[in-house]
């Protein structure tokens, strides 16, 4: 197990490395000059020239990405350059309330996507099952926008129950905090129970058609014993979907966070990128690729540990 | 020294009472009924996220809006576009030379850290937006040569050549005054903790998502602020703006869609204003930027770009009122002229191309162009530019133009456009008080927006001559003629100022509208 660790973090650093570069090079390779952006609606050449000099856009390519890694290992990500805060400040501010928005939309993703997939197996051919495959059609089809907007107007604006939009923190008020985030929460994880869903009953299903699950039936196995075996083994599937779906978790992020006014990751990256602001975007972008290998590198290892076959496999490769 | 006043009858400035020379006409008429309450917290919502609240280095339209809460100027624009002193006790007056400018201020101002507001603090700033490095504001303070403290309340700036506009731009972010003693404590890091004299002081930033103020005690004219707080709320979708205003999370909204606001009018709760924008869209033509804009212009070998009788035909074919009714529900104001429609310098009886689909036909026959004639139309990503390039694309093919539309994201949309790699380009102004602003920078030679890379001595004459005449009349006679001569050259073919539409909660009044487009929150107040 170990080793198995030691070899999929050695490659997950050769990941950032790689993502550091195209990230770098990337938006420098986008149309439109971030000093001209900053220099206003008229620009004047002397502006334009002051602006490269400060923020180092004037030296080579190889001098610029040298000094970025060099402020990077140094825990400096830069200044941004739309409105003068430190990018580290920024991403310190933004990062956690990605995490609780994602973190919500994954728990509602698991609930509903979990359950229905379950029950939708169980009850597989009966209404039961159409309603719910019918559910997760459309949870994969609808755009989070739409939804965010029917959301709001059902719940805010008609009902009146929950607020349309804006954040508030966690320490500054729990209770206020969780009533903002349940409707992004519900937007953002419709999506991902729709693809759990479909997951959980096409694994499931498989499981309780696989010999080992009639042999116990067999035997006199009650059903919901039966369900509960061919469940666990399905989790390795579902584990690895949730793992896959964290990038479309982030761009869903996006738009949901620009819908109800959260302060969050994604909006800041867009809004970076449509602002060619360079170290906001090699900062969130390094988080963000952080985060997925991470993210990949703990499912790679929740996989190994649910089926110990991967450990060997991988060594003996 | 004979000294004379700028832009407006001295009349007028002395008419002023002192409280409202910091309070823009706009019909401060209040949405709600019953008794105004003291206190509570106006949520705004913003339509974008302004950039660095530092008055140096700020170039968003938006972080005008949000300046207008804490951060007053040396003038204000009125209903009418017309200076109104703020900070500035009244209009500049100006030498007979036209190079002296004296500005008397406001006395017994404070900033809202309690430093006090006078000549100095002035010189600091103009100076600051002179010379910092990377300033936004030296482009439109080239003219100034000096700035001196002639007394405690008295500031005189000298000109290197007249210079009319000065005042619009004393008006906009450059006469925009930040306390010294936050400057030399923070330096060119002032928009983090911003520092002026103001109605509300800055509270808090949270980047992304919303900019908090509280009411100041140190304002000067405190006793006709109501509310304890504002705070900007940044909602970029204009349908969430509208449903943020309904649900009653926002309490007013900024530029609300049109269609939104023909909803919006039958709702009880919410009071509905609007303005005819200062700025203008446009159907920028290359009729000389062969190299870029900071280039010299040279000849376009496209037959838009040779020939001004293509132009004007492709200009018979667009149906404003069509395009008006098609996109925006008819809410816009159409019009070929680059002023605001409230500007007191626009021609009496200014007339547009009219509308005349056959005319253009017989004049692109007449060209001898292969037809159809293609025309790359290069368009920011933005759902109605793209809505109104279809329009005109269907409008130009009925008259033998081929037009191509060119998606772009807006800030690779106008590298493209200076870079010259465009035959149309749909792109809009801001717009300025001034005429000077709306025109000498976009269409006189080696103007950085001028994207079409017109380069016509006369014209150039002519905006010369609009910007160092002081008279009124004179100006708007130099600018009637500017303006027949752009007509004529049609590198850009004017099309329509948005409507923009605020919406108030019914419980709120007070607000301030003028003719700028941006709401004032200093005299509004929360109904019982």
């Amino acid at each position: 197990m170990g080793q198995f660790i030691l070899r999929r973090s050695l490659a997950s650093l050769i990941v950032l490395f790689l993502a550091s570069i195209m990230v770098f090079l990337g938006i420098r390779a986008l149309p439109g000059d971030p000093a001209l952006v900053l220099a206003g609606e008229s620009p004047d050449a002397a502006t334009i020239a002051a602006i490269r000099e400060q923020f180092g856009l004037d030296a080579p390519l190889p001098v610029q990405y040298a000094n970025y890694v060099a402020q990077t290992f140094q825990g400096n990500l830069g200044i941004s350059t739309k409105d003068r805060i430190p990018v580290a400040d920024i991403l310190v501010e933004r990062l956690p309330v990605t995490l609780e928005l994602t973190s919500l939309a994954i728990l509602v993703g698991l609930a509903i996507g979990v359950s229905a997939g379950i029950a939708s197996a169980v009850r597989r051919g009966r209404s039961t099952d159409y309603v719910a495959t019918g559910l997760g059609l459309f949870g994969l089809s609808v755009p989070h926008f739409w939804l965010g907007l029917i959301a709001i107007l059902v719940f805010a604006v008609k009902l009146r129950v929950l607020p349309a939009s804006g954040f508030v923190g966690l320490g500054e008020d729990p209770v206020e905090n969780v009533r903002r985030m349940v409707l992004p929460a519900l937007v953002l994880g419709t999506g991902l129970s729709a693809v759990i869903m479909r997951q959980t009953r096409s694994a499931l299903l498989g499981q309780l058609s696989a010999d080992y699950v009639r042999t116990a039936r067999s035997k006199g196995l009650s059903r919901s014993r039966e369900i509960r075996h061919g469940l666990r083994n399905s989790l390795t599937t579902v584990v690895t979907v949730l793992g896959l779906q964290l990038g479309a978790l982030i761009s869903g992020a996006v738009v949901t966070e620009q819908i109800f006014v959260i302060p969050g990751f994604g909006k800041l990256t867009v809004d970076a990128v449509l602002s060619r602001n360079y170290p906001v975007i090699q900062g969130a972008v390094l988080v963000t690729v952080t985060g997925y290998v991470v993210v990949n590198l703990l499912v790679d290892i929740t996989y190994a540990y649910l089926n110990p076959r991967l450990r060997l496999s991988g060594a003996s490769e | 020294m004979r000294l004379r006043l700028l832009s407006l009858p001295l009349a007028l400035s002395l008419a002023l009472p002192a409280a409202a020379c910091s309070t823009p006409g706009g019909g401060s008429g209040g949405a709600g009924d019953g008794t105004v309450k003291t206190g509570g917290t106006v949520v705004f919502a913003l339509s974008d996220e302004p950039d660095v609240l530092d008055p140096t280095l700020a170039n968003t339209f938006v972080a005008r809006v949000v300046f207008t809460s804490f951060c007053e100027k040396l003038y204000d624009a009125d209903d009418k576009l017309n200076l109104v002193p703020q900070l500035a006790a009244e209009l500049p007056k100006v030498s007979a030379d036209a190079l002296t400018v004296t500005i008397p201020l406001r006395k017994g101002v404070t900033f809202n850290d309690g430093t006090p507001f006078d000549a100095e603090a002035v010189k600091i700033s103009l100076d600051r937006h002179r010379t910092l490095k990377g300033s936004a504001r030296v482009k439109e303070l080239a003219a100034v040569k000096t700035v001196t403290a002639l007394d405690p309340a008295t500031v005189q700036i000298t000109l290197s050549r007249p210079f009319s506009p000065l005042g619009a731009q004393l008006a906009d972010r450059a006469g925009l005054i930040m306390s010294p003693t936050a400057l030399k404590k923070l330096g060119d890091k002032f928009g983090t903790s911003p520092v002026c004299v103001g109605p509300f002081k800055f509270e808090s930033r949270t980047s992304g998502s919303e900019i908090r103020f509280t009411k100041s005690t140190n304002y000067y004219d405190a006793d006709k602020v109501h509310l304890s707080g504002v705070t900007y709320r940044i909602v970029s979708d204009p349908n969430v703006r509208a449903a943020n205003l309904q649900s009653g999370d926002v309490q007013a909204a900024e530029r609300l869609a049109p269609t939104d606001a023909l909803q919006l009018k039958s709702n009880p709760d919410v009071t509905l204003r609007d303005i005819s924008a200062i700025g203008y869209q446009g159907l920028s033509i290359n009729v000389g930027n062969v190299a870029g804009t900071a280039a010299p212009a040279g000849r376009v070998n496209t037959p838009l770009g040779r020939s001004p009788q293509l132009r004007e035909a492709l200009e018979l074919s667009l149906d404003r009122d069509a395009m008006n009714k098609v996109v925006f529900a008819g809410q816009n104001a159409v019009d070929c002229l680059p002023l605001p429609l409230q500007s007191r310098f626009r021609p009496a009886d200014a007339k547009c191309t009219p509308y005349d689909p056959e005319r253009a036909r017989q004049i692109v026959e007449a060209s001898g162009e292969k037809l159809p004639i293609p025309v790359n139309l290069l368009v920011p990503a933005r759902p109605a530019d793209q809505k109104l390039a279809e329009v005109i694309q269907s409008m130009a093919k009925k008259v033998g133009f081929d037009v191509r539309i060119r998606q772009s994201e807006f800030v690779s949309s106008l590298a493209a456009a200076r870079a010259g790699d465009f035959d149309a380009f749909l792109i809009g102004w801001s717009g300025r008080i001034d005429p000077d602003g709306n025109l000498g920078d976009l269409v006189g030679t080696g103007g950085s927006n001028n994207f079409g890379g017109l380069s016509d001595p006369a014209f150039d004459d002519l905006i010369k001559r609009g910007a160092q005449a002081s008279d009124d009349a004179e100006r708007q006679k130099i600018y009637t003629e500017a303006l027949a001569r752009n007509a004529q050259l049609r590198s850009i073919i004017y099309l329509y100022h948005e409507r923009w539409f605020l919406g108030l909660s019914s419980k709120l009044t007070g607000v301030v509208y003028p003719g700028d487009g941006i709401a004032r929150f200093k005299t509004a107040a929360f109904t019982g």
